[in-house]
């Protein structure tokens, strides 16, 4: 089922609702479901601002360029994402969820001013020794012809809404001893606790974990934790190629970054003989307790033959 | 290569093929202020006072009270931006012609060795007769800038006209814009401050603490026994109630230096062995160099100390962590020994930067070994080792301290004076600085 929307939904108002909606479930106003819904969102004509890139690439230490920065396409797309998972029937809680993971393709570089159209839709419900998972997939199409697609893997603690199957997380996840960390980190974040409120601002994902001590202790969190995807979009602006080129990119989130922090972290990358971007192998850890935040690999695409 | 002839006119040197030689550039003399640790007795001083203090003691030391020079060139690594003509606004406030042009190179820790390269270089081809080399760094009069936000705001209420205008760019203006971004010695491509990224190489290369304590205290006692034998009588003029380096610690031992705690590289698997006591302090100073060809000396009179020979630069992409931020002077040597048909043996006294000790002890461990010399330097083997009675004699930067772009002019006119004392001979420089870069020279005495 395809549902279009006019506009892609004010992110706040979707947060709101999702901050009822334990209170609902509670009172057992709504029942909670164990499937996920079949419906697929769409929204057209979405556009970039183009003082809104800039603000995102500044933040990310880019310089501008005419191309939107890989980062940046997610956080156009992400209220029509947050707009599935807010729906009474999307079986997990909207707020508190754990981003595990990103996977995306860029396919093509795509102008600031360009008309695209977003259409998001969840999938692979499953379980995870420390609650349930679910995976929200994002294509983005420019005149018809898909541009960038990316998949989001979210974890919802505690909530056991998928059918009981294979177990197919990752025990590192939750694993709280110390890890076998890089010798040596080749680059150093210096992250302030201000740093999720000006992720906020650039992307509109004003997230309560995200903000400050007193928001984050709302959920349940002790301090604020950056958000995932900025994590994931410094590392892609700074060790990822230009936006002109097509390349893909995952992360695997693991131990979350508590705000302020210290993030070391390691890109190996690779290049060709002519000193050509090939790819990348980024770790990020915390040097004290010696946990992995983060892995993320890149690699650029070659445009198919007979593609433009 | 022959020592060059003391005839007027430049003669070709023996193994270079190119048809018309350049003349001399000779180093004359040098003269600086005594260095200090950051925040002590300059702590008020800036840049262009400290610059000028050093120009005018060079000016007392050779009689050149009102004289046109032909070119002064300096910098200073931690600029403020009032300063963009730093070096032409000391020259200004000197006792120096007013008609000596002046210009400012910043190349970060290389800054002063590359201004006598360019200086001499001119000097060579003839466009000048007499040039002032030199730098300046304050670490204590550091710049201080406001934060991007507030600059921004700054800047579009500057532009706007309108009261509503000027309310709208006021309106962007967040609390934590007012909190002023202080001066650090991180690189900016890899936030790893210069301590950071020279632990990573300390570790690659297994240099032990043992090791890098003996480095430091070596230079603080050749440094120590310098001064009490008057060899820096004539390169350094007293300025604010000092007059020898304030980071010198004559009384110093292995002992004293062993009770340290590692202060860089607490983050890495391996042990840490990079104290306060075997790395350089942020440290303030001014040094300067007085070149000239043989012409200029002869008629006016000055000493010739040494010739400036050939000089080299080279960059390591450290960004990717494929290199040691401070390993570039290591892949320029061979390239300069090459261009010059030298070996190490040729020299009679090295001065390789004590940025930290263990930056000397990589390099020196780096062209001693067979296996890096040949896949990273291109070489058929090991490029050989340094005599360690012949590095540093009288002391570096871990005695001296390191006021950034001073340091090359310091390490200049020191080799220069050492090289004249001998009488013959020649002196390899090495200088590692920020960005991954480094400069090499050669300085051959007459």
């Amino acid at each position: 089922m395809d549902r279009l929307l006019q506009e892609p939904p004010p992110l706040p108002a979707l947060y709101a609702k999702a901050l009822i909606r334990p209170a609902q479930t509670a009172l057992r106003l709504r029942k909670p479901s164990t499937a996920l819904p079949d419906v697929r969102h769409r929204v057209e004509n979405v556009t970039a601002t183009p003082e809104k890139v800039a603000a995102f690439q500044g933040l990310m230490g880019r310089f501008q360029s005419q191309f939107l920065p890989s980062g940046y396409v997610h956080t156009l797309a992400f209220p029509v994402a947050v707009s599935v998972l807010a729906r009474r029937d999307f079986p997990l809680p909207l707020l508190g969820m754990i981003h595990l993971r990103n996977e995306v393709r860029h396919l093509h570089p795509i102008a600031i001013d360009e008309r695209l159209s977003v259409t998001a839709r969840v999938e692979k419900l499953l379980p995870h020794r420390s609650g349930t998972m679910a995976d929200v997939v994002v294509d983005v199409e420019a005149a018809s012809q898909l541009v960038w697609s990316g998949r989001s893997t979210y974890l919802a603690k505690g909530v056991q809404a998928a059918a009981p199957g294979t177990d197919s997380s990752d025990p590192a996840v939750t694993d709280r001893t110390a890890e076998d960390v890089p010798d040596y980190p080749t680059r150093v974040w210096t992250l302030d606790g201000g740093i999720g409120r000006s992720y906020a601002a650039v992307s509109g994902d004003y997230n309560p974990i995200h903000l400050s001590v007193a928001s984050s202790r709302m959920l349940g969190m002790k301090r604020p934790i950056a958000h995932g995807m900025y994590l994931a979009s410094r590392m892609v602006a700074e060790i990822g190629p230009d936006e002109s080129s097509p390349f893909q990119w995952t992360i695997d989130f693991r131990a979350p970054v508590t705000l302020p922090s210290r993030v070391l972290l390691s890109a190996q990358v690779e290049r060709s003989s002519t000193s050509d971007w090939l790819g990348a192998e980024v770790t990020a850890w915390d040097p004290k307790r010696r946990r992995t935040h983060f892995s993320g690999r890149l690699e650029r695409l070659h445009r198919q033959a007979g593609a433009e | 290569m022959n020592s060059l002839p003391t005839q007027q006119d430049s003669t070709p040197e023996s193994d270079r093929s190119v048809p018309a030689q350049p003349r001399a550039a000779v180093v004359i003399g040098g003269n600086r202020i005594p260095f200090a640790r950051s925040g002590g007795q300059y702590a008020y001083a800036s840049n262009q006072e400290m610059l000028t203090a050093a120009l005018d003691g060079l000016v007392a030391r050779f009689g050149l009270q009102g004289e046109r020079i032909g070119e002064v060139a300096a910098g200073a690594v931690l600029k403020h931006s009032r300063d963009f003509n730093l070096t032409r606004e000391a020259v200004l406030g000197s006792a120096l012609a007013a008609n000596t042009p002046a210009y400012d190179v910043q190349q970060a820790c290389a800054t002063g060795l590359e201004t006598v390269v360019g200086l001499s270089n001119k000097i060579k081809l003839g466009q000048l007769e007499s040039g002032i080399a030199g730098g300046v760094d304050s670490a204590s009069d550091a710049p201080v800038a406001v934060s991007e936000g507030l600059r921004r705001v700054l800047l579009d209420l500057s532009r706007a006209k309108s009261t509503i205008q000027k309310l709208a760019a006021l309106r962007g203006l967040r609390p934590a814009d007012l909190l002023p971004n202080a001066p650090t010695t991180s690189e900016p491509r890899t936030g790893l401050s210069m301590g950071e990224h020279q632990a990573i190489t300390t570790a690659r290369w297994n240099i032990s603490r043992e090791a890098q304590d003996e480095l430091s205290l070596a230079s603080h006692r050749n440094m120590a026994a310098a001064y009490d034998r008057g060899f820096f009588d004539d390169l350094v003029t007293p300025f604010r109630g000092v007059s020898r380096d304030a980071n010198l610690r004559a009384d110093t031992s292995l002992e004293k230096l062993g009770s340290l705690k590692p202060v860089f590289g607490r983050t890495l698997s391996a042990d840490a062995t990079m104290t306060a006591g075997n790395s350089t302090p942020l440290t303030d100073g001014a040094a300067v160099v007085l070149l000239g060809s043989e012409d200029y000396a002869r008629q006016n009179n000055l000493p010739m100390l040494a010739n400036v020979v050939d000089a080299e630069a080279a960059a390591v992409d450290f960004v990717d962590g494929k290199e040691g931020l401070l390993m570039a002077p290591v892949y320029a040597l061979p390239r300069l020994l090459q261009r010059n048909n030298m070996s190490l043996a040729d020299f009679d006294f090295f001065e390789i930067h004590e940025a930290f000790a263990s930056t000397v002890l990589t390099s020196l461990a780096a062209w001693e070994d067979e296996d890096f010399c040949r896949t990273q330097l291109g070489l058929p083997g090991a490029l050989g080792s340094v005599d360690r009675t012949k590095l540093n004699v009288n002391g570096s930067s871990l005695a001296a301290g390191h006021p950034f772009a001073a340091t090359g002019a310091r390490i200049v006119a020191s080799l220069a004076k050492t090289l004249a004392e001998k009488g013959s001979g020649r002196g390899l420089i090495s200088v590692c600085a920020a960005g991954g870069q480094g400069v090499v020279a050669i300085l051959e005495a007459r």
